[in-house]
């Protein structure tokens, strides 16, 4: 066998003077981790106890004062409950079409490259425009959508879409949008390698389409599921772009006033850098309680 | 009437016998087609419709931009907003910062990424399992969790307000994703390829340059693109670390015209198009290596 010809080459590997080598390379990107990522995350758990202007260099130890003044403000509980919502509501409509937008791109049809290219299309434009895009089609008088929803007599819309009693659902459907892309692209590449005769023994048992999906396709799909899951919501919960510039967390903003968006008004609207400091450490504890939890409902399978 | 029951069921039987067999599979299957093209219509309306609102929205008159019923092809073109945005607004020093922000991460991150892939595929130490986990959590970690320590600690060291900031900011987020993408693609190359050069007389940085990545073009194509984009996408990092406007990037500097007295959704509309142009020529140019970079450990967003 080649690989044992080539033994003594891959014991070279192994040296000492070589591993100190290997560890040399990963050096550099260590250090910009270690000072923009590692660092900041303690650096975080310090500030959250001190009362400190965001643009001044003077601060003032407070102790847990940012945390017992979040814990009596109705805001926060609101902003907790909005990123809740919309990380749930989001997340799982953002699941189904992205099985959907799979299912129909894994099937075989003249054209379905070019369709495939354009259901990658909604994850490639920047956020920014997305959110500008959205806002003009829903605008209030001009908007395109609400006419088309007239159009079609659809009962139980609102006259106004941007307004704070229904501006999270156009934030969901946006974000919906913008990110089911994301599912449908490692549903479809976990698609492709489902071996064909499961759905052939399936078809021969007489399983009809719906069976076929519920008792071949979905465990076949479980493992991609829950990585997908999870990270559809850790990245839904800690959304900002999205709810602040659809909304700037005022007037009708405050609808979708969520979490992340309390926790930058904190720091950079009010300048109070400290009680920021105290809401992001917050969000990052519910982020590993939340993870936790999942990890308990969802013991990963020997699969992975 | 009693003796019409017989009939009837005589003459479905005929009807049944007459049918040729597999006409009914046929009848089913069209409706089955047209439903099936339905839904790939419907798929390619919902992903496409918003963004060619964009751009007819851009290029129609004021009065027709305005118009009630909204027309869906424009009667009149108009690119008046257009010219308001190169002549009127600072589009241009926006779109330059970004170009220059944007690429000068996605270079530092390829270059970084690659020699720390390299390092963890083809040395072996103890430790390095650990690091490829704790490449994947700092992919999942999201920014907005550690912005208020990280502008504190940038403007202690005097990087906010600065591209440099900036472009750091993005290459330290982007790095963990990167390595991780590449080490896959590294992993997937036999090392007899390089043992075969280095009996050659090879050097390891020969090896390295000649052999690892020219193999693993599509991965460093791949990185490249998700870098480029997430730089090319962020808010966050440039609305919280720039302050003066010629140093603003797209997306903080187009924010601004949100916030003019009068909103002008001509111009807006005109801004996301020349913003996404480039994405999508980018994104379609590179797309074959995209497919394969994504299925190597998915995407941030």
């Amino acid at each position: 066998m080649p690989t044992n010809f080539f033994q003594p080459f891959r014991t070279k590997i192994d040296r000492p003077r070589q591993q100190v080598t290997g560890v040399l390379m990963l050096l550099p990107s260590a250090a910009l981790a270690l000072s923009f990522i590692i660092f900041p995350v303690f650096y975080n758990v310090w500030l959250g106890f001190y009362e400190k202007h965001s643009l001044m260099p003077t601060s003032s130890m407070v102790g847990f004062k940012n945390y017992l003044f979040l814990l009596k403000d109705a805001r926060f509980w609101n902003s907790f409950y909005l990123a809740t919502y919309y990380t749930i509501a989001s997340t799982v409509l953002q699941i189904v079409l992205g099985i959907a937008a799979a299912l129909i791109l894994h099937a075989k049809f003249p054209g379905r490259d070019f369709l495939r290219g354009i259901a990658l299309f909604p994850y490639m434009v920047p956020t920014i425009i997305a959110i500008f895009v959205w806002r003009w089609l829903m605008n209030d008088m001009y908007g395109v959508i609400p006419y088309i929803l007239y159009v079609l007599h659809i009962p139980g819309m609102p006259d106004a879409w941007l307004s704070r009693n229904t501006i999270m659902y156009v934030l969901i459907f946006l974000s919906v949008w913008t990110f089911f892309p994301f599912v449908c692209v490692n549903v479809l590449a976990r698609l492709q390698t489902i071996p064909p005769e499961l759905f052939e023994a399936a078809r021969v048992d007489g399983a009809s389409a719906i069976q076929q999906f519920i008792h071949v396709t979905l465990p076949q799909l479980r493992t991609v599921l829950l990585i997908v899951v999870l990270l559809r919501g850790i990245w839904m919960f800690t959304k900002f772009e999205v709810p602040w510039l659809l909304g700037f967390g005022a007037g009708a903003g405050e609808g979708v006033r969520t979490m992340p968006v309390y926790t930058y008004q904190w720091a950079f609207t009010f300048y109070q850098a400290g009680m920021g400091a105290a809401l992001s450490n917050i969000m990052f504890g519910l982020l590993l309680a939340g993870v936790t939890i999942y990890f308990i409902v969802f013991p990963r399978g020997e699969e992975e | 009437m009693k003796n019409m029951a017989p009939n009837i069921t005589d003459s479905l039987a005929l009807a049944r016998n007459r049918v040729e067999p597999g006409a009914k599979v046929r009848m089913i299957s069209r409706a089955e087609n047209l439903g099936k093209w339905s839904l790939r219509l419907g798929l390619f309306l919902y992903c496409i419709f918003p963004l060619y609102w964009m751009v007819v929205s851009s290029i129609k008159t004021p009065p027709e931009l305005l118009a009630y019923p909204p027309t869906f092809v424009p009667h009149d073109l108009s690119f008046g907003g257009y010219n308001k945005l190169f002549n009127e607004t600072n589009f241009w020093t926006y779109f330059i910062n970004s170009v220059i922000i944007s690429g000068i991460a996605t270079v530092i991150v390829v270059i970084l990424g690659a020699i720390a892939a390299y390092g963890l595929t083809r040395y072996q130490y103890r430790g390095r399992e650990t690091i490829a986990k704790f490449l994947l959590l700092a992919y999942m970690f999201p920014p907005i969790v550690l912005i208020v320590p990280l502008f504190i600690f940038a403007s202690s060291l005097g990087l906010t307000n600065s591209r440099v900031g900036v472009a750091l900011s993005y290459i330290s987020f982007s790095l963990p994703y990167a390595i991780w993408i590449l080490r896959a693609f590294f992993q997937s190359l036999p090392v007899e390829l390089e043992q075969a050069a280095w009996i050659d007389g090879a050097t390891r940085r020969q090896g390295l340059f000649y052999i690892v990545i020219p193999l693993a073009l599509p991965g460093i194509i791949a990185t490249s693109i998700f870098t480029f984009i997430v730089a090319w996408n962020d808010f966050l990092f440039a609305s919280v670390l720039i302050a003066t406007d010629p140093l603003k990037t797209l997306p903080v500097g187009i924010n601004d015209f949100f916030h003019m007295a009068v909103v002008d959704w001509r111009l807006i509309m005109a801004a996301g198009v020349m913003i996404t142009i480039p994405a999508v020529i980018f994104f379609v140019a590179v797309q074959q290596y995209l497919v394969e970079g994504w299925g190597a450990g998915g995407v941030k967003g």
